[in-house]
């Protein structure tokens, strides 16, 4: 007994250093996990409002029209979840979808002067039915695997890849989603990546990308081609340059070049020059105020060939030109009872037919997981023009974002 | 006459060699009371950066009014004195990552896609700006001088006074206290190119991890609008080895 209390006693006296030795191991740094989870998740709720609407219909449907002015009601529900699922920061496992619900309103046989339940109101419903229903679809953004060895990094499916450096246009992003000058920021979310075989190599400053993208899993209205893509990206002295260079199969090969560069404290420039039968340039810069207001501007030149050519630009049009204005401010600090705020204002013109788009949004934040938001876009122009083509007078979209 | 110069002479001699002899004396002391400010600066890192490659996590609570506004949290990872990887976790900023390659910056947002170039300006934005975050190795940022030593509290410290070595420096000029036992930080003043005082900081915490004394929390007050104020709190600082091409600008992965 009195052995087992001395056992008891050693083991106890002994254990006293080593809990002694153990407390700073308590501030020891914690052991690298080698699963990494990361995930997100979005809802929006968008409403958009299209106040006199001239809907695509045969000329003689419209001179049916009760009122030619028609408001046309979308309502959009988003669900985004995310994820990506990283091992020993070797293998990588990502995926991002959209589910969307889609409704319309405003617009059926109803508004028409035609005869209820007759066959020509019931052609008139077939007709309308994208103005009418609800729609649901998924929508596969990204969903890839990817293995890092060494300098190199493998990666297979579908991925977002942004090349060009512009911030509304872009001349050399062949491999980047369609920028829309009316919606830089793709602010519902909804572009899809492109389903490519990609290999990096990085190596200090020095990077090289090769990429084999297929246009076999893409909507056949997407217009794309299977596409061969290498890229050389650089940064010295500042200068974050790329060249690209890549063949589309069936298509054109082209050429090209980005460069950013940040000037003083305020400014900075970036540019793209790109060469696809003909030259297409791209030239911006943004400039920060003390007061935290920033603005960027582009100047956007393309060839008038099919690869960038517009659906409203006639084929008989010469080079376009564009450009684009935004002033933004995130977090209006200095006006009591604004910090939650964001506003932004942009206009996109077509300097050839001098037709634009006014774009205006607000941001509200509530707590750290909602916020609200209005966007406006008001087209303004001829109606044979390219925004004045826009088949409304203005576009209201007011919703709700939840963030987890 | 010649017996008068003499003495004269020897008197002129004797006096200028005391005045040498004085001033070399009074020149060793005060160097010796002046510190080396650049030690001092360098030591003074090491409380924010205990490794030459490591991961912290960073939360930002800004309070305003004294009240609570808002809560963030970062992931920051460091390699040298000049690569910095930022992700941002809270749920309105989650995807969002930011580099810093020496004085270039590029913020990655997951609505654009692809990294966007942060001038100077916008990298001071907000309570704790990126560059707060992002940038703690004043060594490499900052010369120093040494102005004085003085008390603050109960602290002895001294007090040196940091300039941009470069333009691209989140700040002009700091003005930094230095507990003298042993170059812990204490306060520091962030200054413009105007000389405007922006931003003031107390450094209010420090504990021990894994063997070394790390940077717990500080506060960073806002000397334009004076009710607010951001808590940044260090915490999980590990020892890492971070590969070269996780500080690469074209880095377009999510997280």
């Amino acid at each position: 007994m009195n052995r087992q209390l001395l056992i008891s006693a050693i083991l106890l006296a002994a254990s006293v250093p080593m809990t002694a030795q153990d407390t700073p191991a308590q501030d020891a740094p914690p052991p690298e996990s080698r699963y990494n989870f990361r995930y997100t998740f979005a809802a929006i709720n968008d409403a958009t409002f299209y106040s006199d609407l001239v809907p695509p219909l045969p000329a003689q449907a419209s001179q049916l029209l009760n009122d030619p002015a028609v408001t046309l009601f979308q309502n959009q529900l988003l669900v985004e979840p995310s994820f990506t699922l990283r091992y020993r920061s070797r293998w990588t496992l990502a995926s991002s979808v959209v589910g969307l619900a889609d409704s319309h309103g405003g617009l059926s046989a109803a508004d028409f002067d035609v005869p209820a339940g007759s066959p020509a109101a019931q052609a008139l419903d077939a007709f309308l039915v994208p103005y009418t229903g609800t729609f649901t679809q998924l929508r596969v953004k990204e969903a890839y695997a990817g293995l890092s060895v060494g300098d190199f990094d493998f990666m297979a499916g579908r991925r977002i890849v942004r090349w060009g450096t512009g911030y509304a246009f872009t001349a050399v992003g062949v491999l980047d989603p369609p920028r829309m000058p009316t919606n830089p920021t793709d602010r519902l979310n909804l572009n899809e990546g492109r389903d490519m075989v990609k290999a990096d190599y990085v190596h200090g400053p020095h990077a090289f990308t090769l990429a084999w993208s297929t246009a076999a899993l893409a909507p056949a209205a997407a217009g794309l081609h299977d596409t061969t893509a290498v890229r050389y990206n650089v940064l010295v002295h500042g200068f974050d340059t790329a060249l690209i260079a890549g063949d589309d199969r069936g298509g054109d090969a082209f050429g090209g070049l980005t460069f950013t560069r940040v000037l003083g404290q305020a400014w900075e420039l970036h540019g793209e020059a790109a060469w696809r039968e003909h030259e297409a340039i791209l030239l911006g810069a943004k400039y920060t105020m003390h007061s935290g207001v920033t603005f960027i501007g582009e100047f956007y030149t393309p060839p008038n060939i099919p690869y960038y050519r517009d659906m409203t630009i006639s084929s008989l049009d010469g080079r376009q030109c564009y450009a684009f204005l935004t002033a933004y401010k995130n977090r209006l600090r200095e006006l009591p009872g604004w910090k939650q705020w964001d506003l932004s204002a942009a206009m996109v013109t077509n300097l050839n037919d001098r037709s634009y788009t006014a774009i205006f949004d607000a941001n509200r934040r509530f707590g750290s997981r909602f916020s609200s938001y209005l966007h406006m876009e008001i087209p303004v122009g001829k109606s044979t023009s390219e925004y004045g083509a826009t088949p409304y007078a203005t576009a209201t979209s007011m919703g709700v974002r939840f963030q987890l | 006459m010649s017996k008068i110069n003499w003495i004269l002479r020897a008197f002129l001699v004797l006096f200028f060699a005391g005045l040498l002899v004085t001033c070399a004396l009074v020149c060793h002391a005060a160097a010796a009371a002046n510190p080396d400010a650049a030690a001092l600066l360098k030591r003074s890192d090491t409380y924010r950066n205990g490794w030459p490659s490591y991961v912290v996590q960073v939360k930002i609570t800004h309070l305003e009014a004294g009240k609570p506004d808002e809560e963030k949290l970062y992931e920051v990872s460091q390699k040298g004195t000049d690569k910095t990887y930022v992700e941002f976790l809270s749920p309105r900023e989650k995807g969002q990552h930011l580099l810093m390659l020496g004085d270039d910056m590029w913020m990655y947002l997951p609505d654009t896609s692809r990294p966007v170039r942060i001038t100077p300006l916008e990298r001071l934005s907000g309570d704790a700006s990126n560059g707060d975050v992002a940038r703690t190795n004043y060594a490499a940022d900052y010369s120093p001088i040494y102005l004085r030593t003085e008390k603050v509290g109960t602290e002895d410290c001294y007090v040196l006074d940091l300039t941009a070595k470069r333009k691209g420096a989140t700040y002009q000029r700091i003005l930094y206290w230095l507990r003298v036992e042993d170059a812990r930080p204490v306060r520091a003043e962030f200054y413009l190119t105007s000389g405007k005082h922006i931003k003031s900081a107390t450094f209010d915490e420090y504990l021990p991890s894994g063997g070394i004394s790390l940077l717990h929390r500080l506060t960073l007050y806002d000397e334009i609008r004076h009710n607010s104020r951001s808590v940044l709190e260090y915490t999980g600082s590990t020892p890492r080895a971070l590969p070269d091409k996780l500080f690469y600008q074209g880095r377009t992965d999510r997280f």
